[in-house]
């Protein structure tokens, strides 16, 4: 069927204002229990969805039930039952078709009112980024048919079966396009059966091939071939606390991981990454290790990793914000980097470009729990001479360490002094203004610049 | 009867003015250089030759002042008399690129016997008329006339440091480096450093500046400019102010950061406000009031009227107090930063080992990756060169990195690493290229590099290293596998 959206996003430079609306189209597919499987990218940040079957003249309305962002999945459901009627859910293959199978691209490109049908083969089965979170690598399907804007959500049918959804495309690239494969459409339908999405576990290990036979050598891996080197853990990751840095990994649930970090798997080369991917969290993963001169069997529970400095893209949420004496801060995301475009030849954005690559690797988030950006001032007397420090990441306020956008707040109302200080890292100097003028002036900067309340605090924090 | 005689006077000026002209001639010559570049990339290795034509002005004891940018470096620099073909090859006796100066010492030669100096002017101001000499393409003297618009400190082009410098306002397309500027009394003025001919305004370092560095360098050792030693801000925001106690409204700049190993890193502390540097009063945008030329940027009470190792009387606040104090002024140099710029393009220190480039971060390294080098590069890399460039923790340290990997078989696995800043060489921390000549040095080669954030090393089998630096040098097309300063 055909999804009509209007869609809203925040503007993180604005953060208490809206975008221009827009309308988008999507295709999507009905599946077991009067569902409807789409695209996340589709109905994120939307205000108004109505679904329409092929051959049917009536537009239905449709709430998201369950949104992952990270791999760009959605159901939706429709409270009119009477939409379901006469329909019949799409079935899944059990397995996925090999290369050069011809398979069936259905849905909406371009907008349009009758469904469009487009063939290729199955070019490949690859690992690659998914560009709605912009962050996560899961499975892909890439198929050489036709898809397009609009075909987003549809399904890829293969004898009658559906074992894909068409989601995005290789710009800049000939008849490359990519569908969710199976093994993550099924992973996702199981996560949400309880009734919530957990989402992805994340191992978190960097790790580098052992290609080298001096490092071979060096780690005293007995073998002249096989594991990959652990050299730094993600303090976010389930490896955190099981896995050492300088283990190497021999092999993952069985399967003997290459020096290069690939396993054989189903007669297939692949990364052993993507053995975690069919996982849950809660479940668990098993490594043979070789540890100093020791060989032992590891078990990584897997668990929910709650990563502030992930930065993916962030969807169907109001950005965060605190506003005191004209300073507007937030914290650092994805959208607001997205929105400011960093130049990098400013000292205070590339700043900025850095702490979100290196927040974690160079150990640059510890002592916070996110990083707060001065993002903006609303010019008034007593905040002239901030302009220096705009994008800067703030340190402490009034002396009092900021971890979080909340400490901000704390330290602007809680303060006694006559002056409020403001200090950045990796600057020597900081900002200083009058606490009595900054005071008297907040209604005044507020109700000047139309913000409709000096806060915005999402309750999950 | 009275209008005869005027227009006699003026006559005789004129006459006046023109055999001046005539002597012009003996005290300007063209410098031809040819120069050849370090490969930014490939640190082994040198750029295409080329060539440059400027300007050099006799000056007393024979010897002949041009800029350094017009030397720079050079592998050949020549010296020929306006509209002649005779060429006489010169050596520098004294380089400052921070000054964009050279002295050039020219032998003893029938050519130089022609040549007549010009005194170097006492002073030069707003507002002063000036004659450019420069020669056309028949090799004639070209002679224009300008006019001081503007003196101020201000970054020169090509250099890396503030100098003072004249704006000349002129009737002449000044072309090339080093043209003469000459006072109405016939007197040096300045040398021409830029032009723009749509504007028709150039840069002129004036006399002010090149006696300093001529008398510095008659006068071994060459001691050069000074340099603050610290990093300032204005003081402008007022309730600022008021924290730090500093009453006067339009007085006082504030030190955000010490150098160390200068004079100011031993006196000067971060937050200080300086209120008089030498009995000048330093209004809150780091001005003062100079006797000579009016107000101009403070930092020519260091650059222009004092020396490296004089001390100097500072009145300042501290921790809300006021106080005097005396600093010693140090001359910083472009390698004393953490960053150089390496602007000259001097061959980098470097060390290639099992195919690893190992070398220091340079302004030039990073600037040679493309015009959007800040987008192209880690921003690892790019952050540390934007925030600390001129801060070392210590004097000396520096960011070594591994630029690159030349793929051979003794270092497989590693080929892909690129611009990784490098903590530890065979286990131990290295500030620097020095650490790490002085390691291999005891050691005898690298087989073990740690990297940042990296807690596994890279790894290298030692007894392959000699046969492999044989063989990549060969292949690559390696002169020598390193170069070391001294």
């Amino acid at each position: 069927m055909k999804l009509f959206v209007t869609i809203q996003r925040p503007d993180y430079f604005v953060p208490w204002q809206n975008n221009e609306l827009f309308s988008g189209s999507g295709s999507g597919f009905i599946i077991d229990g009067k569902k409807i499987l789409t695209n996340a990218h589709v109905v994120s940040d939307a205000r108004f969805i109505q679904v329409q079957k092929q051959g049917d003249s009536r537009r239905y309305m449709a709430t998201v039930t369950f949104a992952a962002h990270d791999c760009d999945l959605a159901v939706l459901s429709v409270r009119d039952d009477s939409f379901f009627d006469n329909t019949h859910p799409a079935r899944f293959a059990g397995t996925m078709p090999g290369l050069n199978e011809e398979v069936t691209v259905i849905g909406y490109p371009r907008g349009g009112l009758r469904l469009s049908i487009t063939k290729g083969v199955v070019s490949r089965m690859d690992y690659a980024i998914y560009s709605h979170s912009s962050r996560d690598h899961h499975l892909v399907l890439q198929v050489d048919a036709a898809i397009n804007a609009g075909n987003s959500g549809g399904p890829v049918v293969f004898d009658d079966k559906v074992i894909g959804l068409a989601f995005q495309v290789l710009t800049h690239a000939e008849n490359i396009g990519y569908a969710i494969p199976l093994p993550v459409l099924s992973r996702f339908l199981a996560d949400i059966e309880d009734g919530t999405y957990h989402g992805y576990p994340e191992l978190g290990a960097a790790f580098m091939n052992t290609r080298n036979p001096a490092l071979r050598a060096d780690m005293r891996l007995p073998s002249a071939d096989g594991g990959v080197a652990v050299y730094y853990l993600d303090p976010f990751g389930s490896g955190t606390g099981v896995l050492k840095p300088g283990d190497v990994l021999m092999s993952v649930d069985g399967y003997p991981i290459a020096s290069d970090g690939s396993i054989e798997f189903n007669n297939n080369r692949m990364l052993f990454a993507e053995l975690l991917e069919r996982k849950q969290i809660g479940d668990t993963v098993d490594f043979n290790v070789h540890r100093g001169e020791a060989q032992m069997d590891i078990t990584v529970p897997l668990k929910t990793s709650r990563d502030p400095y992930a930065y993916r893209n962030i969807y169907d949420k109001q950005p965060e914000y605190y506003i005191f004496g004209g300073l507007v801060f937030s914290p650092l995301t994805r959208p607001y980097l997205r929105a400011l475009n960093p130049d990098a030849g400013d000292r205070n954005e590339q700043q900025l470009i850095y702490y979100s690559e290196y927040a974690k690797l160079d150990g640059l988030y510890k002592g916070r729990d996110e990083f707060v950006v001065l993002t903006a001032r609303l010019p008034h007397k007593v905040n002239a001479y901030a302009d220096g420090f705009l994008n800067g990441i703030v340190s402490k306020v009034n002396n009092r360490p900021v971890r979080r956008l909340q400490d901000v707040k704390t330290a602007a109302e809680n303060h006694n002094g006559p002056y409020h200080t403001v200090e950045f890292i990796g600057m020597e100097d900081m900002f200083v203004m009058d606490a009595g003028d900054a005071r008297r002036a907040e209604a005044e900067i507020l109700s000047d610049y139309g913000v409709p309340s000096p806060a915005n605090f999402e309750d999950n924090q | 009867m009275k209008r005869a005689l005027i227009l006699f006077t003026i006559l005789e000026l004129f006459f006046c003015a023109s055999t001046q002209a005539v002597s012009y001639a003996d005290f300007l010559v063209d410098v031809i250089v040819t120069y050849q570049e370090t490969d930014p990339l490939l640190p082994w290795q040198k750029t295409t030759p080329l060539g440059r034509h400027g300007y050099g002005t006799v000056i007393k004891n024979g010897h002949i002042l041009t800029t350094e940018s017009l030397v720079r470096n050079h592998t050949l620099i020549e010296i020929r008399r306006p509209g002649r073909g005779k060429k006489l090859k010169v050596s520098p006796l004294q380089i400052d690129s921070q000054a964009n100066l050279a002295i050039l010492a020219p032998p003893e030669d029938r050519m130089t016997r022609g040549l007549s100096p010009v005194p170097l002017a006492s002073a030069v101001s707003l507002k002063d008329a000036v004659r450019i000499i420069q020669t056309d393409e028949n090799g004639k003297v070209q002679i224009g006339n300008g006019k001081v618009i503007q003196v101020a400190v201000k970054q020169l082009p090509s250099s890396t440091s503030q100098m003072l410098s004249c704006i000349l306002l002129t009737d002449l397309n000044v072309g090339g480096a080093g043209a003469p500027v000459i006072l109405e009394d016939g007197s040096l003025a300045g040398l021409m450093i830029s032009y723009n001919s749509s504007s028709r305004t150039g840069d002129m370092l004036p006399c002010q500046v090149l006696s300093h560095f001529v008398e510095d360098a008659v006068n071994p050792p060459y001691r050069g400019f000074a340099s603050a030693g610290f990093i300032w801000s204005p003081l402008i925001n007022p309730a600022k102010r008021r924290l730090l106690n500093v009453p006067d409204e339009e007085s006082g700049i504030l030190v955000l950061a010490c150098i160390p190993g200068t004079g100011a890193a031993e006196s000067l502390k971060p937050n200080d406000v300086i209120l008089e540097w030498n009995g000048f009063a330093v209004d809150s945008l780091g001005y003062y009031k100079d006797p000579h030329f009016g107000r101009l940027a403070f930092s020519y009470l260091i650059k222009g009227r004092a020396e490296p190792g004089d001390a100097v009387s500072l009145r300042i606040v501290r921790d809300r107090e006021s106080m005097d104090l005396d600093i010693s002024l140090s001359r910083l140099l472009d390698t004393d930063a953490l960053i150089p710029e390496n602007i000259t393009g001097s061959q980098p220190e470097h060390l290639v080992e099992g195919g690893f480039v190992l070398r220091e971060l340079t302004g030039r390294y990073l600037r040679s990756h493309g015009r959007r080098w800040q987008y192209a590069l880690d921003s690892r890399l790019v952050h540390m060169y934007l925030t600390r460039r001129y801060s070392p923790d210590r004097p000396g340290d520096r960011i070594v990195i591994l630029s690159r990997v030349l793929p051979d078989r003794v270092n497989v696995g590693y080929q892909d690493t690129r611009n990784v800043p490098v903590r530890r060489v065979n286990g131990r921390k290295v500030r620097n290229m020095k650490d790490v000549f002085r390691i291999r040095g005891r050691d005898g080669h690298i087989e073990r590099i740690g990297l940042q954030s990296m807690s596994v090393d890279l790894v290298l089998n030692a007894r392959l290293l000699e046969e492999a630096n044989e063989r990549i040098a060969r292949i690559y097309g390696l002169r020598s596998l390193v170069h070391r300063h001294e």
